[in-house]
């Protein structure tokens, strides 16, 4: 690059995925170029593995990090700052009050947090489930007498002064926070919020600071442990977490940032990380990447979109159908289950640092569950790891360039994993190393596949109704095999793949999002004051979530005139059990044509997500809850448009050729360095196109062409 | 994968790790890990005649070295019988037949009745070491739990040479 051209370029946005492997950073400037930075994460202090990972790529412009952050105007956080916090139960000390005769609900949990985030087959072998400690200990948790049944009706009035008992109890213990849950207080908030005034009565009289945090005030939705846990993880790890971010926000200010970072969200928006409900950042690595293909689909007109990622632990799908995300109403993250919106996503424990072992009965070949993470496998002497991995399969077939593993960050040794995989893998089965390799690939590639498949299928449609699009850091390099037969309508590799679930945390709406339980059910005749009453009690949820988002905004500096908002609902047939989520065509409701508009919208949606003639009118409809999404205009990064060259790529990006091993021959496969390579140019196969980050695999019988947006298409011919 | 010694002794002593168990508990197990477990549990007892395979906690089938009779034997060394009969017969019983019995293990009307239910805890007669219980109607015969297949196992399952037998 010429020395005049680098005080012209102005690096606006950046994000940031802090993965369990790698820490990708990813910079947009004003005229919408990028550049991925990559290094491997520091969970100890994760600022070190940021900034870290920022130099590297900027360094690829040629800039310091403290000339591109003065720049910058918005930054987006996405990782896992909170989500160690509760896996190692590293929160505050917090007290609970709940419904006296259910001390132990929360202690006992659900039956399935015993084997959450189990591989299938631990969770069918029993002896491999276990409890948790809880989160908040039974000699911190006291009962106040009083119950609301599930329609909201007072059964036993408030007794205050139990609560008062229970208040004064916890504060003695020194606790850090009161949490406070009863039964149903979604659908009548006025004995919950009556304990937290007491509460908050008796915190003062003690002279302590001790936040209190009423679940009716977080999450006011069905299902008790979901609701319980989720406000407790506020007063427990969200304070906490809020200091990491501080930290990381801090570490960029040093370097001479001026923006306030945001933090990516399970709800698919981002959030300041000083919002009052942090808990749902808990989890949002893999969320950017699904945000980020949704985020070029409107861009450039793909409605369906498969989005699949690969990372070094696991392989990630989910789907995006006319443009709509599906979100999941009661996740579950650190075995817990939790009631936060989440971008539905499902995940098989198989990614590029997979291990692979043979049964030592059967001779069966097992990749995972478990895997090297960012350790790579035992091709990285230094990594300690000797167990073979994915990792070490790609470097023996000559897939990875063992010199250029993250732009020659790490030394890969082919010797070393040759040897490993010779005396664990292929003399035990006696086969050759390239063909026991090649067969750990392919059994790989055919379990993504049919994960895949069934995936759509199981929305009722079929591969070739879909775009595929691929990234992660290891992603291109299966593309070929987890997609191949499956018919896609195109299968799509973006030149900065590596960092995509960056680029996707860059493109997410700054967004806030709180939802609210319902119980409407009317028939489909209904009168029409009856639909107006309803029409009623959704706008009047609507209310009291605007306001809340409101608040939110308000806490970042935006008022109200600034915030643009989107009520939405959550409907099903009467009696049906799946809901679907609806943006609602209105801005607010209250008349019987109002609701009509409502029920329409949901008729329409419902024909789309599934077929026009499994709509169900006749049996009524439910409404099961209340959604409001405010957001406000942040700058985004602006997808590439350059001009096509010819077909042929230009000699510069030719890297010389490799030995390349797939079904049963060695072919020299021609190396492509992935940036020199011009918009339009065709490569057939075999060819390995390579970048500092990733590696995007052409095998023959494949042909990719690079469009004007730096997005392979991928082929088979 | 292959544990270490060490590893397996925590696994025995039950000290182990939660992570490392789970591992344990997914992956098929190592060929060497009977041998080691057994290794284990000799170094633990306090006499020498070689354990051919455990029963229990405290309870183990031995090759009683004066006479090469397998015996089922205590930790704390008492040969209740040979290994194919029903050891619980030799042991030392009580049972739990009174509703006072009972409540000193169950709070006040949480236990069973004992007209339907009897508790019975079989010792060692030698150390006292309760090796095992067992909840059945009061009238049911003490039964004989299982006779190992040790041979198969042994020849088959582990391709090791079955021990003497007198």
């Amino acid at each position: 690059m010429p020395l005049d051209k680098e005080n012209v370029r102005r690096v606006q946005v950046l994000g940031i995925d802090a993965g369990g492997t790698m820490t990708d950073t990813f910079f947009v400037d004003s005229d919408g170029d990028f550049v991925v930075g990559k290094a491997q994460s520091t969970p100890q202090n994760e600022a070190l593995g940021l900034i870290a990972s920022s130099k590297e790529g900027l360094e690829h412009w040629g800039l310091t990090l403290e000339e591109a952050l003065g720049e910058i105007q918005t930054g987006v956080y996405s990782g896992t700052a909170m989500l160690n916090r509760v896996v190692q139960r590293k929160g505050l000390r917090c007290g609970l009050i709940v419904n006296a005769g259910m001390e132990d609900f929360h202690r006992m949990g659900r039956a399935i947090q015993a084997y959450l985030g189990f591989a299938y087959e631990d969770r069918i072998h029993l002896n491999t489930h276990y409890y948790d400690e809880p989160l908040v200990p039974r000699h911190l948790t006291r009962g106040v007498m009083e119950r609301i049944d599930m329609s909201g009706t007072v059964v036993i009035p408030l007794r205050e002064e139990t609560a008062r008992v229970a208040a004064k109890e916890l504060i003695a213990q020194d606790v850090e926070g009161i949490v406070i849950s009863l039964l149903h207080s979604y659908r009548n908030p006025e004995h919950e919020r009556r304990v937290r005034d007491i509460v908050q009565e008796e915190v003062a009289a003690s002279g302590k600071t001790i936040p209190v945090f009423a679940s009716t005030d977080y999450y006011p939705v069905r299902k008790e442990t979901h609701r319980t846990n989720t406000t407790i993880l506020e007063a427990y790890a969200a304070e906490p977490s809020r200091q990491t971010l501080q930290k990381i926000s801090s570490a960029f200010k040093e370097n001479g940032s001026k923006f306030d970072f945001r933090v990516m969200a399970t709800h698919g928006g981002t959030i300041s990380w000083k919002a009052k409900e942090l808990a749902r950042t808990i989890s949002s690595g893999p969320i950017g990447g699904v945000i980020g293909a949704k985020y070029l689909g409107e861009t450039l007109g793909y409605a369906n979109i498969a989005c699949s990622d690969i990372g070094g632990t696991s392989f990630d799908v989910a789907l995006i159908t006319q443009n709509e995300l599906t979100i999941r109403n009661d996740p579950d993250m650190a075995r817990l289950v939790l009631s936060l919106p989440l971008v539905a996503m499902d995940s098989v424990g198989a990614g590029a640092g997979s291990f692979i072992r043979l049964d030592p009965y059967t001779k069966a070949i097992k990749l995972g569950p478990d895997s090297a993470g960012y350790r790579v496998g035992v091709c990285w002497e230094d990594s300690g790891i000797d167990t073979v991995t994915i990792s070490d399969c790609h470097v023996i077939l000559g897939y990875l360039n063992p010199d250029n593993f993250l732009g020659g960050q790490v030394k890969l040794d082919r010797q070393r994993a040759w040897e490993a995989m010779k005396d664990q893998i292929a003399d035990p089965l006696g086969l050759s190393v390239e063909d026991a390799a090649a067969g750990v690939i392919e059994l790989l590639d055919s379990d993504l596949r049919d994960y895949l498949r069934s995936m759509i299928s199981g929305k009722g449609s079929t591969p070739g109704n879909f775009v595929c699009f691929s990234y992660g850091g290891a992603g291109p390099v299966h593309t070929y095999g987890y997609t191949e037969g499956l018919g896609f309508e195109d299968v799509i590799v973006p030149a900065w793949a590596a960092g995509f679930s960056a680029f996707g945390c860059a493109a997410a709406d700054f967004e806030y999002r709180y939802d609210k339980s319902l119980d409407i059910n009317i028939a489909v005749d209904a009168s029409g004051d009856l639909k107006a009453a309803q029409a009623q009690t959704l706008q009047a949820a609507w209310a009291e979530l605007k306001a809340r988002v409101l608040e939110e905004f308000e806490l970042n500096g935006y008022g109200p005139d600034k915030v643009t908002l989107q009520p939405g609902f959550r409907m099903q047939y009467r009696g049906q059990l799946n809901d679907l989520e609806i943006e609602s065509p209105i801005a607010s409701a209250a008349t019987a044509e109002d609701w009509d508009r409502l029920v329409e919208a949901f008729n329409d949606t419902y024909g789309r997500v599934y077929a026009a003639s499994a709509r169900s009118p006749e049996l009524g409809y439910s409404v099961t809850g209340a959604i409001m999404r405010g957001t406000v205009p942040i700058p985004k990064p602006r997808i590439p448009k350059e001009e096509l060259a010819g077909e042929t790529p230009p000699e510069s990006a030719k890297l010389g050729t490799r030995k390349f091993y797939r079904k049963k021959r060695w072919v020299d496969a021609q190396l492509y360095r992935m940036e020199a390579l011009q918009p339009g140019n065709r490569i057939t196969g075999p060819a390995v196109i390579e970048s500092d980050a990733t590696t995007f695999v052409v095998p023959d019988g494949f042909e990719t062409w690079l469009d004007g947006h730096r997005l392979f298409h991928l082929k088979e011919v | 994968m292959a544990y270490t010694k060490a590893k397996i002794r925590d696994l025995v002593d039950g000290k182990i790790d939660r992570d490392t168990l789970h591992t344990m508990l997914s992956t098929p197990k190592d060929r060497d890990r009977f041998e080691m477990y057994l290794e284990i549990l000799q170094e633990q007892v306090p006499w020498d005649d070689p354990i051919i395979l455990p029963l229990g906690p405290k309870l183990f089938i031995v090759q009683r070295k004066s006479d090469n009779k397998w015996m089922i034997r205590s930790f704390a060394g008492h040969d209740f019988c040979a290994w194919d009969e029903n050891w619980k017969l030799h042991a030392r019983i009580r049972v739990r037949e009174t509703q006072e019995q009972m409540e000193e293990l169950y709070p006040k009307l949480m236990a069973p009745t004992t007209g339907w239910q009897v508790i019975r805890e079989y010792f060692c007669p030698l150390s006292g070491d309760l090796l095992d219980v067992e909840a059945p109607t009061p009238w049911y015969p003490v039964i004989h739990d299982f006779e190992p297949d040790i041979d198969t196992f042994y020849r088959d399952w582990l391709g090791k040479e079955i021990p003497a037998r007198a």
